[in-house]
């Protein structure tokens, strides 16, 4: 039992950080652009067929296919900013029902191209770690240890350079930001890619764990906004704090209730957190 | 006027159009565009982006089969009983959200949470509801028709009838309920609910008779669709179908009572008219949701009015 219990707080956690860094993503794109960018579930997906594209289509090794997997995601999320997103700006639910739109889209393309049929790269990098009985893969703790790496260098970015001074000056007033001499177009668009980069780098990472079929984003963009929600929407390391918490509630909470209602728990976390704490449980500490 | 111009073309339309097809897919525009027009209410006329719409049109879909099956009760009786529970979930789902003031996106996600674990509970209490597999509904309600007495509710022609009434009760009511003083108390709360409150407009109660009708008018609809399409799935309660009908919302127009009924006409329809498969059906209707958002934000009843009134001038 204290096996199990371990375990699902492992698997749980690594579950998590993936919450986390699309979660990333949705604190930021809401914070600077007032927008919640729920197609970045389909830019995840779109991460997964690219790495996986990369890796076993044309033959580049895992590693580098990562790195082209989140440069063609970024890539598709200025597109994406430019044609469709420019034009949202601040206004929650035309944001809200263009991004659906895009899911629908990028959802039917991939669908189209690669089918229904999961895809399969487990075997990357096989091979287990036997860590007091409980059997850890190898690669999971490689991608928990890049996605962390990840949250912590944009949390940095975010509190030590001028990029985060101006991201936050904006935040707090745009106008004044913008006479301050931030180039506030540069700044929005800049948060779209990067967030959509982001989703790329947990897709392609992803892909590397688990099998990838093209309705995977759906159920990343919904934990991911919850795990934004509860940490309190705008908080960097919050992001990552409430993917975990979600992750792990997930994990353990389904070995004492019926797995069927795994998806649950988080929702009725949710819904009493913003009841009784709205602005999230990191309220207050940016 | 308009509107009853339009009421008497659909009414006589099966005297010309004799094609169960097109009569099939006007069917369905109708009870998705009595849904549709109930979430507008809370949507355009109050200003809150609900996501607890599927979620009342399926429970009732559900509500109605069960207590047919188990309480003996007919299609109608079911259809009351239903829309009770939906009544008093709404009810209880409104109080929670509004109570603690939570407003647009908090309101929307809040919405979305009870919405999915009634999906929840609908996809995994297998007794009941049959799981995933959803139920198969081979009986058809019974309905009175003058000079023949209670005869089964069969064929595409009868259902033509029965939801184009539905339809239309739906919209007249709508109509009666925005054009009075509670309807201003919906756009009150719309503009500025801060400022409607300390005008004196109780906020929280019209916000929750907003929700309520509007919840109601979809528990009607649940039940009525259910039974003409012959089957419940748990897709009915899924967060594609909230999503639709805000789409059908938008595409529509906000503005009018009966303009989201042009979105359900538009978007039910085009899928069937130009022959896709799945996949490049949902490019396409993506697509249309999207070039909507950014082309014609007015939705095709705002922007044709605006056309209209530039004409005139």
């Amino acid at each position: 039992m204290g096996q199990l219990i371990v375990g699902q707080l492992l698997n749980g956690a690594i579950v998590g950080t993936l919450y986390g860094i699309i979660a990333l993503g949705v604190t930021l794109t809401f914070g600077i652009t007032g927008i919640v960018n729920f197609a970045l579930g389909a830019f995840m997906m779109l991460g997964c067929y690219m790495a996986w594209y990369l890796t076993d289509g044309v033959g580049m090794p895992y590693p580098v296919a990562v790195v082209g997997a989140v440069a063609i995601t970024s890539l598709a999320g200025l597109v994406a900013d430019q044609t469709l997103f420019r034009f949202t700006r601040n206004n929650l639910v035309n944001g809200l029902l263009v991004s659906i739109g895009l899911i629908a889209v990028m959802e039917g393309a991939a669908l189209l191209i690669w089918t229904s049929t999961p895809k399969n790269m487990e075997y990357v990098w096989p091979g287990v770690f036997m860590v007091a009985g409980l059997v850890v893969p190898k690669m999971k703790l490689l991608v928990v240890a890049l996605l962390l790496a990840v949250i912590l260098a944009t949390y940095a970015a975010l509190t030590r350079t001028w990029i985060g001074r101006a991201a936050y000056a904006y935040a707090q007033n745009p106008e004044a930001a913008e006479l301050m001499g931030v180039r506030t177009k540069l700044l929005q668009s800049g948060v779209v890619v990067y967030s959509t980069g982001l989703a790329g780098l947990g897709g392609a990472l992803y892909a590397s764990l688990y099998s990838i079929d093209p309705t995977l984003g759906a159920v990343y963009i919904l934990k991911a906004v919850e795990a934004a929600i509860l940490a309190g929407i705008g908080s960097v390391m919050g992001s990552l704090f409430g993917g975990v918490l979600l992750g792990v509630t997930e994990g353990v909470g389904s070995i004492y209730l019926p797995i069927a209602f795994r998806d649950a728990y988080g929702l009725v976390f949710l819904v009493a957190i913003l009841l009784f704490k709205p602005a999230g449980l990191f309220a207050g500490r940016k | 006027m308009r509107l009853v111009l339009a009421a008497a073309a659909f009414a006589l339309l099966p005297l010309v159009v004799k094609s169960d097809f097109i009569l099939t897919i006007l069917v369905f525009s109708f009870l998705l565009g009595m849904l549709a027009v109930g979430f507008n209410l809370i949507f355009g006329y109050t200003g809150q982006l609900s996501m607890f719409h599927a979620a009342a049109f399926g429970i009732s879909a559900y509500a109605t089969y069960l207590s047919m099956t188990h309480w003996g009760t007919s299609f109608w009786t079911g259809m009351l009983i239903a829309s009770a529970l939906v009544l008093a979930l709404s009810v209880i789902v409104g109080t929670i959200c509004f109570r603690f003031r939570l407003k647009e996106f908090y309101f929307a996600v809040v919405t979305l949470a009870f919405s999915e674990m009634a999906r929840l509970v609908v996809l995994n209490w297998n007794g009941v509801t049959n799981g995933t597999l959803g139920i198969i509904l081979q009986e058809k309600p019974n309905i009175w028709l003058p000079g023949q007495g209670l005869v089964k509710l069969e064929g595409t022609l009868m259902w033509y009838y029965v939801s184009l009434v539905a339809l239309a009760l739906t919209v007249i009511v709508c109509l009666r309920l925005v054009n009075s003083w509670m309807g201003r108390c919906f756009a009150a709360i719309r503009l500025n609910d801060e400022l409607g409150d300390t005008l004196g407009i109780n906020v929280f109660r019209y916000k929750l008779a907003a929700f309520v009708v509007g919840n109601i008018i979809a528990a009607i609809t649940g039940g009525l669709y259910a039974f003409y399409l012959g089957s419940i799935e748990p897709g009915f309660l899924s967060i594609d179908q909230s999503l639709a009908i805000v789409a059908m919302v938008l595409l529509g127009g906000r503005g009018a009572v009966a303009a989201p009924v042009i979105g359900a006409l538009v978007l039910t329809a085009l899928p069937h008219m130009i022959h896709l498969g799945a996949e490049l059906r949902s490019i396409v209707y993506g697509a249309i949701l999207i070039l909507t958002i950014l082309l014609m934000p007015q939705g095709i009843y705002g922007t044709l009015a605006l056309l209209g009134r530039r004409r005139a001038v």
